[in-house]
């Protein structure tokens, strides 16, 4: 297949010199801006990302993969119906391009066999109207969507609160409870509240949960943007001790809550700039972004911005979902359904970076799978569960993932799950993963791999009065957190679980009762020695205390 | 929307700004730093203290607020309040080197146009002759494939036109609401609902009797932009008006007002009709960052003079962009408002009374809209706008029953359901009961009968 690979085909340095041919004033511009994805460690020449102004994408649009069909020769017994048709008419019937609308030779020949020649005529004309109508045509059809650039308040969606308005605070993460922390209006797991970097660096944050109440998924919309309050309202089921592996993931980690970013819900394009900065903004300081969405075009600039941190092509995806979102090619250049071909297409993650878990949606069809194939995408659908079970799919997806040197962002797509379980999505798919099965490959991802971003995405909560889904999706958070705090603690054995909880060891049904028993007492030892060790240094760091004491 | 529609709205747009920033500017004025706060800005440089001096500092923190700070913050804390308040006044317009100032296209695309592209003739795949068609086997169905009021479906202008048809009823699936989203659902829900059209129990008129009723299908939306979608839907709404069928839009949010009356505009001319519009939103936003919204409905039909000012009347207002600011803009506009506030007041009959006389004194014809927010949330729960302390629904129907069955009524929207947020569905019959109202309405007008007739037989059981 020609010109397969968008990699090669949009790289924006492939695109450099056409640029610099087009509008060298734009790219001083866009060079000049600080604020932009430049500043990152890793970052080789400052490259046009950003939308400035009316211009363009400065990307190559064009979808790679698409090709017309093979072109058909018709036989001369039906020449007589072509009689009105000019050259031109009859090389576009015979053209790949008229098989979208005659199909094959075969059904072609009938359908003309069916017609006289004069509506032959009209009917290869209809063609070529639909086609040209569909095109772009510069003066015709609108080539952007204009924005009131004259609004006294253009930018007060996205502008910031300044610091001076409120009391003067200390940098660091901020209890709203009265009672130790309880009892304030609700936060992400009850987790502290932070709202800047300064936040993030002086409280030693690990993870900072970030609300993205994007409101422009394709299918149900009701209230995408209840669902940061939601998950907030539910906050608890996010927190408290994981009984899998006995670890509360507060107590090893520090979590806060870090408000919701803003986004302008007439534009998804427009909210996605703004939401990259942010997320830089908590990945610089080297905490976790966890993005609760929202729609899923937040995986773009979510992932975008981790590339912007830890450099192109340094982070892989694993994307669970039961769409592939890797369209490309109509009006618009970002919505719920692109952000992985837009990720690819920018040069942020390398298509074979990307690990896809639990496609079962009507697409996309054979040239969508041949395509991720040969880009080396590795793609575990429901069919291969249904194949293989799930378990062997676990074990894989994980082994892909904790492969040398990778680092991970987890897009998690909540109509992954079984409808029975997020009934609460925006585009549902029957026949997903079960939360049992959920659970524990968030949590052994999050442990067992090196883990960067997390999103979890498509949560409606209106359409779904019980709050199971809201529910359902705290706890693939929660699962998550656990397992960063597993990998914290050094807990990163492959699929770890307690010793403890795991097995009573009061007989020996399995057959290893002893193991469990030894397992349990060594970890009870290491516990001890640990917090021993910790005494002491305590006591090395502040003698006078201890004498006091 | 061309570039020519937009330069014209932009020019306007600053000359507007301008006169807002005027009227911002005197109510500035009529506030001053306080005797003895005075001292306070001599530690300020020029800047800050023009920013406060002007009033422009109100614009981000209120007056009691300002006054207090000023009263208890040293020299330090004011200028860094003050320094950090001026760079977000600098961010706050748009800058051509930092800020997007259009959403980009993907212009390679080849299915560019596809989604608003109606089939060619020769394309289509049945042939059949024009006018409107049932979609059931039997000759009194009693289920199957839901239509507006169980009406025959027409998808041409040529099945309009075989027809005669009076009454298109479409729906306009956008989904960009301001509020609570799935207005997008709201044509689906109200066809699979069905509860128009039967006899209406005031007049016996049975409307579908007396009018040929269709249901004229969806127009295609863009839902990822409410302009491009607008675009479609008034040239869609001004061939179907062109037919000499009445065009009853189901909405969609409320930004596809604009389209509506602007469709319509072009078979009718502008100006050429008056608008009564029930909503608890004012809908005159003069200050978008976005060129059209539902905020801004209203806003876009009087700017671009589709609809005169003193030819619109408002009934329902009470959303929270009922400001004073908003009032004395409508006013200026010469829009005849009546606030929540004063139905509670003098009682809703009173009003309606005064809306009527408004109506008959008006225009011939009317376009008649509703956003669903005007009515009381405990009847209508799916607004996704919603706001408490509305119209009841029966108030709201005799309103627009009356003025539909008086006036010629050009056109009819009914917008912003979402029928997703009220699990017991009520909220669908009762749009479906708004939207009835204006169909039997102009069934009693066909039928040659007074705006207010009531059947003999209605009246009572005449016995003794």
């Amino acid at each position: 297949m020609h010109g397969a690979n968008p990699r090669g085909r949009a790289n924006p340095l492939f695109l450099w010199p056409v640029l610099l041919l087009v509008s060298t004033s734009w790219l001083s511009m866009a060079g000049a801006s600080n604020d932009g994805p430049n500043n990152g460690p890793n970052n080789g020449p400052a490259m046009p990302e950003h939308v400035v102004g009316e211009q363009p994408y400065p990307f190559d649009t064009n979808d790679a993969r698409e090709e017309d069909k093979p072109a058909i020769e018709l036989p001369d017994s039906i020449r007589p119906k072509l009689n009105l048709l000019t050259p031109e008419e009859i090389d576009f019937l015979e053209s790949g391009e008229a098989r979208r609308f005659t199909g094959p030779l075969e059904d072609t020949v009938e359908a003309l066999e069916e017609r006289t020649p004069e509506e032959v005529k009209a009917w290869v004309g209809a063609m070529r109207e639909v086609i040209e109508r569909n095109r772009y045509v510069a003066g015709r059809d609108a080539a952007n969507i204009p924005l009131n650039t004259e609004s006294a308040h253009f930018n007060a969606w996205r502008l910031k609160r300044p610091r001076a308005m409120d009391p003067q605070r200390e940098d660091g993460p901020i209890e709203l409870g009265r009672y130790n922390g309880y009892g304030g209006p609700p936060t992400f797991g009850g987790f502290p509240l932070a709202l800047t970097p300064e936040d993030l660096l002086a409280g030693e944050v690990d993870v900072a949960i970030l609300g993205a109440p994007l409101n422009m998924g394709s299918g149900w919309r009701d209230s995408g943007e209840q669902a940061t309050v939601d998950l907030r309202l539910l906050g608890g089921e996010m927190s408290g001790s994981d009984q899998y592996v006995m670890i509360e993931a507060s107590d090893v980690l520090t979590i806060v809550d870090y408000g919701d970013v803003a986004v302008d819900n007439d534009s998804t394009e427009r909210s996605m700039r703004h939401v990259r900065e942010v997320v830089r903004e908590i990945a610089r300081t080297g905490a976790i972004p966890m993005v609760v969405g929202g729609d899923h075009s937040l995986e773009y600039p979510n992932v975008a911005a981790l590339a912007d941190v830890y450099g192109k092509e340094k982070v892989s995806v694993i994307h669970f979902d039961s769409h592939y979102d890797a369209w490309w090619g109509g009006t618009h250049l970002i919505s719920h359904g692109y952000p992985v071909y837009r990720l690819i297409n920018e040069g942020h993650v390398r298509a074979a970076d990307y690990i896809q878990v639990g496609l079962r949606s009507s697409g996309p069809d054979k040239s969508g799978f041949e395509w991720m194939r040969e880009q080396g995408m590795r793609y575990h659908n429901m069919a291969e569960v249904e194949k293989r079970g799930w378990d062997a799919v676990l074990e894989r997806v994980v082994a892909e993932a904790s492969e040398e040197g990778r680092k991970v962002h987890i897009s998690f797509d909540i109509d992954v799950l079984d409808p029975a379980f997020t009934p609460a999505t925006g585009t549902p798919v029957p026949g997903g993963l079960t939360m049992r099965e959920a659970i524990t490959i968030m949590r052994r991802l999050c442990a067992e791999t090196e883990v960067v971003g997390f999103d979890l995405v498509e949560l409606h909560p209106m359409l779904d009065p019980t709050y199971k889904t809201t529910l359902n999706s705290a706890h693939i958070i929660k699962a998550c957190l656990t397992g960063l705090a597993m990998r914290k603690e050094g807990k990163t054995d492959k699929h770890y679980l307690s010793p403890l909880s795991s097995e009573h060891a009061v007989d020996d049904y399995y057959g290893d009762q002893q193991h469990y028993l030894d397992a349990t007492r060594t970890e009870e030892e290491e516990e001890e020695k640990e917090e021993k060790e910790e005494a002491e240094e305590a006591l090395d760091a502040n003698p006078t205390r201890a004498s006091d004491g | 929307m061309n570039t020519c529609a937009t330069l014209k709205r932009a020019t306007w747009l600053v000359l507007l700004a301008t006169v807002m920033l005027f009227v911002l500017n005197v109510a500035h004025a009529l506030w001053s730093v306080p005797e003895h706060l005075i001292s306070k800005l001599e530690q300020l440089s020029a800047e800050q203290a023009e920013f406060i001096n002007s009033g422009a500092v109100l614009e981000f923190i209120p007056q009691r607020q300002i006054e207090h700070e000023l009263a208890t913050r040293d020299a330090d804390s004011l200028k860094t309040l003050l320094d950090e308040l001026l760079s977000l006044a600098a961010e706050m317009r748009y800058d051509p080197d930092r800020d997007m100032g259009a959403i980009p296209l993907n212009l390679a695309s080849k299915r560019f146009n596809q989604g608003t592209l109606p089939t060619p003739e020769p394309l289509r795949k049945l042939q059949r002759q024009p006018g409107p068609f049932s979609v059931h086997r039997y000759l009194v169905p009693k289920s199957g494939v839901p239509t507006f009021g169980g009406a025959n479906v027409a998808i041409w202008p040529e099945d309009l036109v075989a027809g005669k048809v009076d009454v298109a009823i479409i729906g306009v699936p956008n989904d960009m609401g301001s509020g609570r989203r799935d207005a997008g659902e709201g044509p689906a829900a109200m066809r699979g609902l069905n509860t128009i059209a039967a006899a209406d129990m005031q007049s016996l008129v049975v409307p579908l009797e007396v009018l040929h009723v269709v249901d004229y299908g969806n127009i295609r939306v863009d839902i990822l932009s409410s302009e491009r979608t607008a675009t479609h839907v008034a040239a869609m709404v001004a061939e179907t008006a062109a037919t000499g069928a009445i065009p009853m839009l189901v909405g969609g949010d409320t930004s596809m007002l604009y389209p509506g009356v602007k469709g319509l505009a072009e078979t009718h001319g502008s100006g050429n009709f008056g608008l009564l519009h029930f909503s608890a939103h004012p809908d005159v936003d003069r200050d978008g960052d976005h060129l059209l919204s539902d905020k801004q409905a209203l806003f876009l039909l009087l700017q671009e003079g589709l609809v005169n000012g003193d030819e619109t009347i408002q009934v329902g207002l009470r959303g929270p962009a009922v400001t004073a600011a908003t009032l004395e803009w409508l006013r200026s506009q010469k829009v005849r408002y009546h606030t929540m506030a004063k139905i509670q007041q003098e009682g809703f009959d009173a009003t309606l009374k005064k809306v009527l006389a408004e109506v008959n004194r008006g225009p011939e014809r009317y376009f008649v809209s509703i956003d669903v927010s005007v009515i009381e949330p405990a009847e209508m729960v799916a607004a996704g706008r919603i706001a408490p302390h509305g119209l009841r629904i029966q108030e709201a129907a005799r309103a627009i029953r009356q003025v539909c069955a008086g006036k010629e009524v050009v056109g009819f929207e009914i917008t912003d359901m979402a029928p997703r947020l009220d699990f017991t569905r009520l909220s669908v019959v009762n749009a479906n009961a708004l939207l009835n109202a204006c169909l039997v309405g102009i069934a009693v007008r066909r039928a040659g009968l007074k705006p207010d007739y009531i059947h003999p037989l209605v009246r009572g059981h005449g016995q003794r």
